[in-house]
């Protein structure tokens, strides 16, 4: 097996540290560790490790949680972060996406799994909850069938990237994806990627007032 | 998950829309924000709302009037903090909301504009002083008196975060509109005097009081205004306070006699990890979620529904199942959604109990139809094999949706496990249905 892929864990309840440091698999190694926002950036800014499990909900800095970590640390590339909370309203989940999180998970999430996340956003990929496939289908007003039919569009969805979404959300793992949609796991994750970057990207009018209904911006 | 929107008109089977409140937002505005927070109000394009506005300035002034007026009586705000704080606290969630994106620094025209006004003033009186003559006498005491004045209303702008400096800056604003104004008013008194006859002293000091009058009336009533709208939300926010603390006290009262619970059952952890999970589900709705008026939202009932079974039914081994709820839109029940709920249930049920964890669910309100998927990984079973005598999967959940026009489709094997399709047409807005649907019933 390859290295492990260095971590660094930021929630500012010790004892989840602990249970999340205790549970991770061999594939990965927790480099280091922060409670609040201005720990994070340092220890981020220190270490620049290629994973940053990052809690939403961060005391410290100026009140932005885990999407002001996010936004400070942007000039350290090559490091990429995943949402960890335990809330999964969506207005949490999709601040610290729009700033540039590569994917958002639940804190119930078991150990394996969370491995798993981690790893391939090391690899660059998006991590979909079916809960976010669920947030972004609302946002992107894709259930009331507004559709993309260019590849460059924003501030819609594909077809493709519809059903993909739709089978994340009633709860199909990639691999299931796949095998439903007949393609490879790999044209699920470009998908996937393609639809985490309209999010991070689109200026949809749409999208703001969804968002604004629930109060994020 | 849609929240229930502040003002909108919740009519049965109405898709939930979104109205947001009036307000000048900080963000984007060119000006006052005026055209901004109308745009937002009205759900139109920001650049239409400034073309009308510009295009009715010539028609009598009416764009420039309405602006104005705008200007004075919408207060500051997001307009979305505004629709968020407009719902009830009690139905609001606890958890502190994440603070918003912080914009780059706009560039303050308004205050530019009466900065270079100023001066351009203070040039004038400086060569007035030093012999020039003037040919326009009334212009520049008038010109003093609108800039007192428009110093002295802009504090109707000021926006309340730093509550001392705020105060303090806004006493000023209306000391130094005050001076100016009075100057300007002198000014014109004195010219008016200069030239008069003695019959005429009386008549025009009597004038010159009364506008000195009217100056100070027109500078001291935004003041007046502010303070009477801080009242009104300062009595809000108590009020709010109070309510949560009722709130807070009735959560930490409901985890409390959990704990209790789950001490005195420590031996039972099929029990326990039930009555954790209760309090969870509770927790999270309370702190994280905006909560729905009864009556108000299929996603509320719907997740009344997966709460019961939660509760209620256990797993083949006697272990509690939970279930992984997805949602996307909502709408106001009705009569059909309903029975899409009961029949809901009915799967969920069966693939609590016959099934195998992880069990999700996936709604999907659309325009035309409701749409529900309950899936479990468990070894599945064929439909065919299920004898007609089986009441639970034909008729409680396929016959139930079929009666009212809908369909519903089992698609069951052993590596993928058991997955329920129900969808229900409804009637937004009474538009026919999708060809595509009349030929998914056959199926």
């Amino acid at each position: 097996m390859n290295e492990p892929v260095d971590v660094v864990l930021v929630d500012d309840h010790h004892m989840f540290r602990a249970g999340v440091k205790a549970s991770l698999d061999a594939r990965v190694r927790v480099v280091g560790e922060a409670a609040t926002v201005d720990e994070a950036v340092q220890v981020v800014h220190d270490l620049r490790p290629p994973v940053v499990v990052l809690d939403v909900h961060l005391p410290g800095g100026d009140g932005g949680g885990g999407a002001e970590v996010v936004r400070r640390c942007v000039d350290v590339p090559g490091t990429r972060f995943l949402a960890l909370s335990v809330s999964d309203a969506a207005e949490d989940v999709v601040a610290v996406i729009r700033v540039g999180a590569r994917g958002y998970v639940t804190k119930a999430i078991d150990a394996t799994a969370l491995s798993d996340a981690v790893l391939r956003v090391a690899g660059g990929d998006a991590v979909f909850s079916p809960r976010l496939a669920g947030f972004v289908l609302d946002a992107f007003g894709a259930a009331a069938g507004d559709v993309a039919t260019g590849d460059d569009e924003l501030d819609r969805l594909s077809a493709r990237e519809r059903e993909v979404m739709r089978l994340i959300a009633r709860g199909y793992t990639y691999r299931e994806v796949a095998g439903e949609l007949f393609i490879s796991v790999k044209t699920v994750e470009t998908h996937v990627s393609a639809v985490l970057r309209k999010l991070q990207l689109s200026n949809r009018n749409e999208l703001t007032r969804w968002a604004a209904a629930r109060r994020l911006l | 998950m849609t929240t229930a929107p502040y003002g909108a008109t919740a009519q049965a089977g109405a898709p939930v829309r979104v109205r947001l409140p009036l307000r000048r937002p900080e963000r984007g505005r060119w000006f006052a924000g005026v055209a901004t927070g109308l745009a937002a109000h009205l759900d139109l394009p920001v650049g239409l709302v400034r073309v009308v506005l510009v295009a009715l300035v010539p028609v009598a002034g009416v764009g420039l009037a309405l602006y104005v007026f705008w200007w004075l009586t919408v207060p500051v705000g997001d307009p979305a903090v505004a629709a968020a704080s407009g719902r009830p606290s009690a139905l609001q969630r606890l958890a502190r909301r994440q603070a918003l994106r912080a914009d780059g620094r706009r560039i303050p025209w308004a205050e530019l504009a009466l900065g270079a006004l100023l001066v351009v003033t203070a040039g004038v009186l400086v060569a007035m002083r030093s012999g020039a003559r003037l040919d326009a006498p009334w212009a520049l005491p008038v010109l003093v008196v609108l800039v007192g004045v428009a110093l002295a209303w802009s504090q109707l702008d000021a926006v309340q975060h730093g509550r001392a400096d705020g105060r303090r800056i806004s006493v000023l604003r209306l000391i130094g509109g005050g001076l100016l104004a009075a100057a300007g008013v002198l000014l014109i008194a004195g010219q008016a005097v200069g030239q008069g006859v003695e019959p005429m002293l009386l008549v025009q000091s009597g004038v010159a009081a009364l506008a000195v009058l009217l100056g100070v009336g027109l500078v001291m009533a935004p003041w007046w205004v502010r303070l009477v709208r801080e009242l009104g939300d300062e009595r809000a926010a108590r009020a709010r306070e109070a309510e949560r603390a009722d709130i807070a006290a009735h959560l930490h009262d409901s985890v409390l006699q959990t704990l209790a619970l789950i001490r005195a059952r420590a031996d039972d952890p099929a029990d326990v990890a039930r009555m954790a999970r209760a309090q969870e589900r509770e927790l999270r709705e309370w702190l994280y979620d905006d909560r729905h008026e009864p009556g108000t939202s299929l996603v509320g009932a719907l997740r009344a529904v997966v709460a019961e079974v939660e509760d209620s039914r256990s797993g083949p081994g006697g272990e509690p199942v939970a279930v992984d709820v997805v949602v996307v839109g909502d709408r106001v029940p009705e009569p059909d959604t309903l029975a899409l709920l009961q029949a809901t249930r009915e799967a969920l049920v069966n693939a609590v109990v016959h099934g195998r964890p992880p069990v999700s669910l996936y709604l999907e309100v659309g325009p035309q139809s409701v749409e529900v998927f309950v899936r479990d990984r468990g070894e599945g079973f064929d439909l065919d094999d299920v004898g007609p005598d089986r009441f639970g999967v034909r008729e409680s959940i396929m016959g139930r949706v079929r009666r009212r026009g809908g369909t519903a489709r089992v698609t069951s094997s052993p590596e993928r496990g058991t997955e329920v399709h129900l969808c229900m047409p409804v009637g937004g807005g009474g538009s026919g249905r999708g060809p595509d649907e009349d030929e998914e019933r056959e199926a």
